[in-house]
């Protein structure tokens, strides 16, 4: 395990380089580059807001930032789970050639998606100081355990979903019409006024990326630190995850090759 | 000190030649009848094998296509697991498989030259200082300002051969690809694979270019249906070949 880890960081200057390089390619030839990050998360915002804050009776100077978060938040999860579905296809050419540790390559897809959270995630925090002010050190603080959090789930969601498809090509399919989904049922774009004593509040209240989306939310848009439940659910689903992932990793690490 | 022991290595894995397991086969698979051309195939790709090369064994393996050579190479190499056996493998193994494997596509040459490097457990700073001669030893000039999917096999190969030895690795696994280069390349590769078994490092390469193998190698394995059929000095083994694959064309 130990010696696991130490081999994955053993080769970080090749992964890293294949963020860089994946972030490269993205945006190779666009004129404004790395302003797409800003502009795509900026402008469904900006939709968003127009649409929902008025069907909601929301003002957007909590609007906004709510959604932006919320956004970011879904995208990173629900992006390291179909991304992750291709992470072992995509790397199938190193796969071939070089012994590395597998989980570099959900890791190259996290990592880049993780950028973008974050490039998201800093225009969050840009719009709260301005409408809303300083959110104080305290709730401002626990976005680092949160990030954190983030980055396991993530990396072992993509692990998870790489084995899979692996194994049966549909995976991608059936994430994709899933996610489509469960972004009805995540309360990305619902304000929690909205929902009070409705049956489908329950659902979205039981959708396990609910705690993550707190997570991030909480501290940034209503600056506070989020509610012992929520830190308990994100990190129990954590924890699941991981060892599960982790568990499905050691079974298949070297059987992966035959099955590309 | 480099060395690798093989000791009754197996290998097998399970091949659907249409396509992958997909979901409803999974859950119905039990149930449905199977097409003949649906079964999946069981390959039994390496038996028993039992081997050792010492330091500086320079070993060349031979054999009809799908006798299991480039198997075995992966399996010395780490890539594939084997079902059964132990496998020792003592040194820092640089590979050179498939050409096309393992380069960034829409990446040039000089980030290729990288991304291979950091693989092989180089840092920044020590790609630095190597980046040169590799470009030097490739002879590919400002071609390395290019992205690699316009280079040529040969260019590749080129390019793959300096990084793979830059690293002056412990074992060196070359399957079959130096064909692709040029003649002029083919004796500068040559060259530089000898400075290396005479620093007592450990080759293994598969071709069927048998002038190739009695040049560089002074053990032959001859490897037939996933076993080895004969092993021992270059010049013996390959003309037992040589007999063989003649006998058969007469038989024929």
């Amino acid at each position: 395990m130990q010696a696991y880890i130490s081999s994955i960081w053993g080769y970080r200057f090749f992964w890293y380089s294949l963020v860089e390089n994946d972030l490269r390619q993205r945006y190779r030839g666009s004129i404004l580059g790395l302003g797409w990050s800003f502009l795509q998360p900026l402008c469904m915002t900006v939709v968003l807001c127009i649409v929902f804050g008025g069907i909601f009776q929301q003002d957007y100077r909590f609007f906004g930032p709510f959604l932006l978060a919320g956004l970011a938040v879904w995208n990173l999860l629900s992006q390291s789970i179909s991304q992750g579905c291709n992470c072992f296809f995509m790397g199938e050419s190193y796969i071939r050639q070089f012994p590395v540790p597998m989980a570099i390559y959900p890791l190259r897809s996290i990592l880049s998606l993780g950028f973008h959270f974050l490039v998201a995630l800093g225009l969050v925090v840009v719009l709260s100081l301005f409408f809303q002010g300083w959110p104080g050190i305290v709730p401002i603080l626990s976005l680092i355990p949160a990030l954190v959090t983030l980055l396991i789930v993530t990396w072992s969601l993509a692990c998870l979903f790489g084995i899979a498809t692996v194994n049966f090509r549909d995976t991608r399919h059936l994430t994709e019409v899933a996610l489509q989904i469960l972004f009805y049922l995540t309360p990305v774009m619902y304000p929690p006024a909205a929902l009070e004593g409705r049956r489908i509040a329950y659902l979205l209240k039981y959708n396990p990326f609910t705690p993550f989306l707190e997570l991030i939310r909480d501290p940034l848009v209503f600056h506070r630190v989020p509610a012992v439940e929520t830190l308990l659910a994100a990190n129990a689903l954590t924890l699941l995850v991981l060892l599960t992932a982790a568990y499905t990793l050691k079974v298949w690490e070297r059987k992966i090759i035959f099955h590309l | 000190m480099a060395r690798i022991v093989m000791e009754h290595i197996n290998l097998t894995f399970r091949v659907c030649p249409n396509r992958v397991l997909t979901f409803k086969e999974f859950l119905l698979g039990k149930f449905l009848r199977k097409k003949e051309e649906d079964k999946e195939i069981k390959v039994h790709a390496l038996r028993n094998i039992n081997l050792e090369i010492p330091q500086g064994g320079r070993v060349g393996i031979i054999g009809h296509n799908g006798a299991g050579k480039s198997t075995m190479l992966k399996t010395l190499a780490g890539i594939y697991q084997p079902s059964a056996g132990t496998r020792i493998v003592e040194g820092k193994i640089s590979s050179l498989f498939e050409i096309t494997l393992g380069f960034e596509p829409e990446c040039s040459g000089w980030q290729n030259i990288a991304f291979r490097s950091y693989l092989q457990g180089e840092t920044p700073t020590t790609v630095a200082a190597k980046k040169q001669g590799i470009a030097d030893f490739s002879e590919l000039g400002s071609f390395l300002g290019m992205p690699v999917r316009y280079y040529s096999a040969g260019m590749m190969v080129r390019l793959a051969f300096s990084i793979a030895t830059a690293v002056d690795p412990e074992i060196l696994l070359i399957d079959e690809v130096l064909g692709a280069g040029d003649l002029a390349f083919l004796n500068k590769a040559k060259k530089r694979m000898r400075d290396m078994m005479d620093r007592a490092h450990l080759m293994v390469m598969v071709s069927h270019d048998l002038e190739s193998v009695r040049s560089m190698c002074d053990r032959v394995l001859w490897m037939d249906h996933g076993t080895i059929r004969m092993e021992g000095p270059a010049n013996q083994v390959i003309e037992a070949y040589q007999q063989s694959m003649s006998a058969n064309v007469q038989a024929a």
